[in-house]
Parts: structure tokens; C-alpha cells; sequence
């Protein structure tokens, strides 16, 4: 079945954080078995869910990701035996970190995809990449890393504007 | 030569500046914090609080960018800041031991290498002083040669007058030329008086004194006691307004980045960490060994003043009550 | 309406600290006391190294004995005398850090001779020092203590203190006015205060919990963090010293109070732990745990939030 190659204004970028074993092969059968899906989803392989840190996650906003996917191992299927349980409980806490700092969790999707899941793969891909498109680009961060303490702001056009605005 | 001004003409002056779209950085109240900020209107400016930080960043800013560079393809394209981009500013509410560090930072920062992102700075800025009318506890100007009302490092010095409004002495060539600007805002002098002076308790340190001793007890075990409970932030070098050790990083990818320069403390564990992995000032009682000799040893052996202001940030901000007015005064008696 | 806290056992207290230090000073049961001792300023307090029995009428206890004394425990402060057993003043509040600490294998108990502090609760700030100790000046962890009565500590003064004063659950508050803003209402808060944020690193470094040889922020190698003092790299820094609390603070507020720029550092932490407490049901107390909430797991552990 191939889908109708859609002309849109905004491609958001999805950084998917994976693991090897479950979800990397999971996306490998995907492709293997010539699903389509939006190309926007950009794969970071890890060995384990349980190496992700959630530095990572925040980097990859600060570098202009507009939707985050950490995928791995069902719980009892690591290949580390326990790596994805730590990473269950870490990323439980992260979320609600993120959501109190104001970032928008719609933005954020953990899921399990087994190697034998290609079709997960396609659907919790697709589904991020929609819903993130729907929701625009994630500007919050970027418009952060414009913004100087005063003592370092420049005179620029904008300054003169909110003078002249007075 | 002095001028008067009301109350009233002050505040009409302060927004008469901000329409011409001048930058007017003051004692502001940001977040509950008062630090010297940029005004919005003459009503932002606090004038009964000292602020939490000092005014060195409106020309040694707490983070400013120093040029950016953009990768295409195999060309490498470097953009330089340049000074015109310094906006034109005035600080008003300048205390004191604000003041008195700007001409302790113009020696360091036009000595072996003229900084112009520093020096630039300086020149778009005229500094409106205001003298203290009250003291606490931590303050110690007068300790390190100052007073509530030296104009040291002032352009134009106001001084509150009884019932309202301010005496304003000009000390340079820039306040001569503020009055002469604003000259319909001002009037001349009618014989107010002055309010008192704040009085800080803190009598006169023997400076030479002290910097005897720090001259033959780099090795002492004084520097132990007085270091342990030193936590190692950066906090009193941070809120001090003569402290101007700066840091300078690439951040970006290497596509297109920044390069930027930041404040930097000599009580950090890295401050002194070679790229070998040997570190001079491993522990910290060398580390906080290093403030009190720069500020009261090597500053004066290299510029003949002291690094000190004695505004009493350090002492009140400190996490663990390191008090450098105990450190002092347990130093002279000691010589 | 304002109402003073009753501090009159302090002296008691302060009399207690002096006997028990004088005592195993001498008999050389420790080699060492950290405890308080006055500043120069009215009211001023600062933390003390004292290795001589003579020395003990240097210890008090007051409402400015704001200090984590834990912190000076840790391998990140090795300019501290660690020969022999080394006794430690704590309020309710620091030995929870320092038994979290005893749980990451950081310190021995028996290397420790702990001297546990009936607390009334202590001062918010101490920019000034000389203030009395009231409903409104009280530190914002006080008024949620349910820990004024240090457990397992070696030596207890034996003072009765005073009915607690009902205060106004702050963070509590706080934390549930922030809940209910919208996400971006959210962020343009905490954006404002880590506006404030000069990277003074005051807060990593008054923390018991913040040990760490290298922290993630001082590495370049990979950069993860900016280090940078802007209001991007502040807010990388500040979620990630939230995430890496997490499980592991005990909520001595000493960031926060430390904190020069007045950021509430402690609301990330409060909020933090009661997210974890309704998760997995732990918290941070007097009883040393082997693993804290993020170092283990329960296979049934909540995944409601992973499809």
C-alpha cells in the first residue's frame, strides 16, 4: 500500500532515540517489508533505552527537533536484561520534569516496539510526525537560545523598535 | 560646576532619555530581585535597595558574543562584533562602591591588551552616581579608602538633598556635558543641604599592613582554616563589582556557532585545571587564597590599587558566611 | 498575620551542642566536630571545623544555622579533615541528605558521630542575619517539615521543643499554581527565572547530592550543557540538576537559599519529589534505603505514558 506523497509547508524534525535490539530491528523490518512512512523521523541508534539520558531528549530540542520518540525493548524483553525498566521509571520522571518547565508533551512519545513490529514502527512514527506537524514547529527553545542577558544585548533594530514603541 | 534638580524633574529627565531612545540602566526590581537593569520608565528605578549585583556588566556583560562563525560547504565565514553595535547608555543610581570599580577595571582591561569590548563600552556609558544616605552591617567602603560619597569613577555625581530632589556634581568631562544637554532640567543650586551621609562602621584598614603579611605567607596554615567551609561557587566573584575574570568558549555545531565570553571565578575547581590534568589550586584554601591575594596583593603590586570596593556583596551573599571583612581585619592584627 | 516562632530552646540547645562536642572531643570518641559558630555580623552564622575540646564554646545553634553541614561529608570537598571519626551537627532536614548519602555508599555510618538537632525550623535568607525568626521569615522548607525530630543519630539534646506554629505550606501552594497555568504560561516563568541565572554554580556547590568529580556541566567533551550564562544554557542546566536529583534530594533548600539571584531552585526539587512519591512511593527520611527510586525497579512499574 503506498501512500499519497503530500506537499506540506511544514516538515517537522522527529529525532528518534532507539534501541538496537527491539526497536532498531523493528524499524529495519519496516523497511525490509517497503513500509512508507514520513520521512521526518531522524534514527539515533543506542544499545539500550537504558543509556538514553535525558540530556539528550532536552539536546535534541535545543538543536531544533520539533518531536522527540525514545523506543525500545518491552519490559522483560531487554537484551541487558533490565536496562528498559530503569529507563521506564527515569523517563516517568522526566516527563513530568519537562511538563513543570512548560514543554509541550504531545512533543514527547516513548513507546515498545519489538523487532517483529515493523508495523509499530510505521504507526507511532506516523502518529508522532502528524500530531507534531499539527502542532508546529517547537519554537520555545529556539526562540531561548536567541535571547541574551541584557548586558549582552546588541543594538539592533529590535532594541530601537521597543524604544521607539514607548 | 553643581546643579540642583527636583524629584520630579528627575523622573521627567529619566523618561525624557528613554523616548530619545536612550538605554537607561538603573536599580530595577526584576523577579523580586533588584540588580541594574535597563529601564522601561522613570517609575522601574529603585533607589533605596543596593542591587544584588553590581553595575561592571553594563561593560563586562555577564555573557556577550564575540563573533560568529558559519560553515558552507568548504568556506568558513567569520563574523566579527563590532563596537558600534554597543548601544549608548547611562546608569543612573550608581552607588559608590559601584562607581569606584569602574577605574579599578579600566587599569586591568587596557593594560597588556586593550579589551575593546570593554573599552567601547566604557566610552558610549556615562555614569550618574548617587551617594548613600544608608549603610548596613556588611558595607565597608570606608575600610578600603572610600566613602558613601566619593565620586571615584562617577561622570556626574547626585547627591540627595533634604526635602527631595538632588545636588548633582559633575567630575568629568562627559557630566559637564550631561548638564549642559539636560541643562532646562536642572537648576542652580539653592543652598539645600545635603542628608547625611551614610556611616558604615567600619573604620580604616591598614591596607599596606595587610598586603605585608600576604607578601610572606603565601604558605601559611591560616589558609586552611579560613578555606574550609569555602563550598567553591562563584558567587562573591560574581556579585563583586571589581572581579573580572572572564571565560571565553565556542558553543555551536560545526555548522555555525558563536564564540562568547563569561564570567568566570577563581573559586571554581576548573579554574585553574591545565589541559595535562595538573591543577595548581587543587583544593580550595588555594583557591580562595588566590581572592584575597589578588584583590589585596597582586592588584596593587601591578596597578597600585586595591581590588576591593568594599560594597559587602561577598559577605552577605556568601552561602557559608565567609566574611572577607573578618578575613581582613584578622589579617592586620595578625601583621 | 505574622507570628514569631518560639526559639527559646535554642540556647538550650547550643548548650547541649558544647557539652557533648567538649566530651567527645577530649575523650577522642571523634577527631573532629562540623558544626556552627558565629560570624562578625549581629546574628551572622557560618560552619566550623573544630579538632580541640577547647574549642567547643565556639558552637552554637540559632535560626541562622541555615547550612547543610552533609555537604562537607562528601568526597567533593576533600579540604575537610576526613582522619577518624568526624562528628556532624544536622537538623532534620541535613540528615536526610546525609542518609541518602549513606545509601549511595558515600560515607560509613560508623565513620560518623552524628549530633541530631531538634529544629524549630531556621531562617529562609540570611542576607540579613539579625532578624527574628517568624511565620513570614521562616525558610518555605520549615513549614512542611514533618521532621523536626532527627531518628538514628548518636546524640540527641535532650529539648523539648515547642509546639509547631501552623505555617502556610508554600511550596505546596506554589507548585499547584504552577500546575494549573497552561504549558507555556509555564515556561515563560521559569524562563524569567533562569533569565536571572549567572552560572555561579552556587547551587551545585552548597548540594550534598551534587559530589560528582566532573560535573556534566564542566565537560566539553561532549558538551551537553551549555556553560554559558544565558537564559538557553541556564535552563539546560537547571532541568538536568532537577533530573539528576531526582529520587535522591532531600529538600534541604540550601540551593535555593543559596542562590544569589533569588531563583526558587527548590520548587524544580519539591516538585520533583512528589512526583516520585505518587510514582513509586518513595521519599526521602531518616531510614538509610540501598536503592533509591531511579537506581531501581518494579516490573510492574507504571507505563500508562509509553504506547
Amino acid at each position: 500500500m503506498h501512500l499519497e506523497k503530500q506537499k506540506h509547508d511544514f516538515e517537522p524534525k522527529i529525532i528518534a532515540f532507539v534501541c538496537t535490539w527491539c526497536t532498531y530491528a523493528g524499524a529495519d523490518l519496516a523497511g525490509t517489508s517497503r513500509m512508507q512512512y514520513p520521512a521526518n523521523v531522524r534514527v539515533v541508534k543506542f544499545p539500550c533505552t537504558g543509556r538514553i539520558d535525558p540530556v539528550f531528549i532536552l539536546k535534541a530540542f535545543q538543536q531544533g527537533a520539533d518531536g522527540v520518540l525514545v523506543s525500545g525493548c518491552h519490559p522483560g524483553d531487554c537484551h541487558y536484561i533490565a536496562g528498559n525498566f530503569h529507563a521506564r521509571r527515569r523517563f516517568a520522571a522526566f516527563r513530568k520534569l519537562m511538563e513543570f518547565i512548560g514543554v509541550d508533551l504531545s512533543r514527547i512519545q516513548f513507546s515498545w516496539v519489538s523487532a517483529a513490529e515493523g508495523g509499530k514502527w510505521v504507526e507511532v512514527v506516523t502518529d508522532l510526525t502528524e500530531r507534531v506537524r499539527a502542532l508546529g514547529p517547537m519554537v520555545e527553545f529556539k526562540e531561548l537560545a536567541l535571547e541574551e542577558q541584557w548586558s549582552g544585548n546588541l543594538n539592533n533594530p529590535e532594541l530601537q523598535a521597543v524604544y521607539e514603541a514607548m | 560646576m553643581q546643579k540642583q534638580i527636583t524629584e520630579a524633574n528627575f523622573r521627567l529627565l529619566l523618561d525624557s532619555l528613554l523616548l530619545k531612545g536612550q538605554r537607561v540602566v538603573g536599580p530595577r526590581r526584576t523577579a523580586g530581585t533588584v540588580l541594574y537593569e535597563p529601564l522601561s520608565s522613570a517609575s522601574d528605578l529603585v533607589m533605596d535597595e543596593l542591587p544584588r549585583r553590581s553595575a561592571k556588566e553594563a561593560f563586562f556583560p555577564v555573557c556577550e558574543d564575540l563573533l560568529e562563525y558559519r560553515k558552507e560547504g568548504q568556506q568558513v565565514q567569520v563574523t566579527d562584533i563590532t563596537p558600534d553595535r554597543f548601544p549608548e547608555t547611562v546608569l543612573i543610581g550608581i552607588r559608590p562602591c559601584d562607581a569606584a570599580a569602574v577605574p579599578v577595571l579600566d587599569a586591568v582591561f587596557s593594560w597588556d591588551y586593550n579589551d575593546q569590548f570593554f573599552l567601547e563600552r566604557r566610552k558610549k556609558t556615562t555614569i550618574i552616581g548617587l551617594a548613600c544616605t544608608q549603610a548596613n552591617d556588611a558595607c565597608f567602603c570606608t575600610a578600603v579608602g572610600l566613602s558613601p560619597s566619593d565620586p571615584k569613577g562617577t561622570d556626574l555625581m547626585f547627591t540627595p538633598l533634604e526635602g527631595g530632589g538632588f545636588l548633582a556634581t559633575p567630575h568629568s568631562d562627559k557630566g559637564e556635558a550631561f548638564l549642559a544637554t539636560w541643562q532646562d532640567r536642572f537648576s542652580e543650586p539653592d543652598g539645600s543641604t545635603p542628608l547625611p551621609s551614610a556611616q558604615p562602621a567600619a573604620t580604616p584598614f591598614d591596607l599596606k599592613k595587610i598586603k605585608a603579611w600576604l607578601d610572606e605567607h603565601f604558605e601559611d596554615a591560616a589558609w586552611d582554616s579560613i578555606a574550609v567551609r569555602c563550598v567553591g561557587c562563584g558567587a562573591c566573584a560574581f556579585v563583586c563589582p571589581a572581579c573580572h575574570c572572564f571565560d571565553i568558549v565556542d558553543e555551536g555545531t560545526e555548522k555555525t556557532g558563536k564564540r562568547r565570553k563569561f564570567w568566570d571565578a577563581c573559586g571554581f575547581w576548573k579554574f585553574t585545571h591545565h589541559a595535562s590534568g595538573h591543577n595548581p589550586r587543587d583544593l580550595q584554601p588555594k583557591r580562595y587564597r588566590n581572592r584575597i591575594m589578588h584583590k589585596f596583593k597582586y592588584y596593587d603590586d601591578k596597578f597600585g590599587q586595591t581590588l576591593c570596593t568594599g560594597c559587602g556583596r561577598c559577605i552577605r551573599i556568601c552561602p557559608v558566611g565567609i566574611d572577607i571583612f573578618d578575613i581582613l581585619q584578622d589579617t592586620e592584627n595578625k601583621g | 498575620m505574622t507570628q514569631t516562632i518560639d526559639i527559646s530552646r535554642y540556647s538550650a540547645l547550643t548548650e547541649a551542642i558544647r557539652t557533648e562536642a567538649r566530651r567527645i572531643l577530649s575523650d577522642g570518641t571523634v577527631s573532629a566536630v562540623i558544626g556552627y559558630t558565629s560570624g562578625r555580623r549581629t546574628g551572622a552564622v557560618q560552619p566550623i571545623v573544630i579538632t580541640a575540646a577547647d574549642d567547643a564554646d565556639k558552637l552554637l545553634f540559632t535560626a541562622a544555622c541555615v547550612n547543610n553541614l552533609a555537604v562537607y561529608l562528601t568526597k567533593a570537598k576533600k579540604d575537610v579533615p576526613k582522619r577518624g571519626r568526624i562528628a556532624v551537627v544536622l537538623k532534620g532536614c541535613d540528615l536526610k541528605a546525609l542518609v541518602g548519602l549513606i545509601g549511595e555508599s558515600q560515607l560509613k555510618r560508623e565513620d560518623l558521630y552524628l549530633i541530631g538537632i531538634p529544629c524549630s525550623g531556621v531562617l529562609g535568607s540570611v542576607l540579613k542575619p539579625d532578624q527574628e525568626l517568624t511565620t513570614a521569615t521562616i525558610a518555605s522548607k520549615c513549614c512542611e517539615c514533618t521532621d523536626r525530630l532527627p531518628q538514628g543519630c548518636d546524640f540527641v539534646p535532650a529539648v523539648d521543643l515547642p509546639s509547631p506554629v501552623p505555617l502556610e505550606q508554600r511550596y505546596a501552594a506554589e507548585i499547584a499554581r504552577l500546575e494549573a497555568m497552561t504549558p507555556s504560561e509555564r515556561w515563560e516563568y521559569w524562563k524569567e527565572q533562569f533569565s536571572k541565572c549567572i552560572k555561579c554554580y552556587a547551587c551545585r556547590q552548597v548540594c550534598p547530592f551534587c559530589f560528582c568529580e566532573q560535573c556534566l556541566c564542566d565537560r566539553n567533551r561532549p558538551q551537553m550543557v551549555e556553560q554559558s550564562p544565558r537564559p538557553s544554557g541556564n535552563t539546560a542546566w537547571h532541568i538536568m540538576r532537577a533530573m539528576h536529583l531526582a529520587g535522591r534530594c532531600a529538600g534541604c533548600g540550601e540551593c535555593e537559599r543559596a542562590c544569589p539571584m533569588d531563583i526558587p531552585l527548590n520548587l524544580l526539587n519539591r516538585k520533583m519529589a512528589k512526583e516520585l512519591k505518587e510514582l513509586f512511593g518513595t521519599e526521602a527520611g531518616f531510614e538509610v534505603q540501598d536503592k533509591g527510586p531511579l537506581t531501581s525497579f518494579k516490573e510492574d512499574d507504571d507505563q500508562s505514558f509509553i504506547r
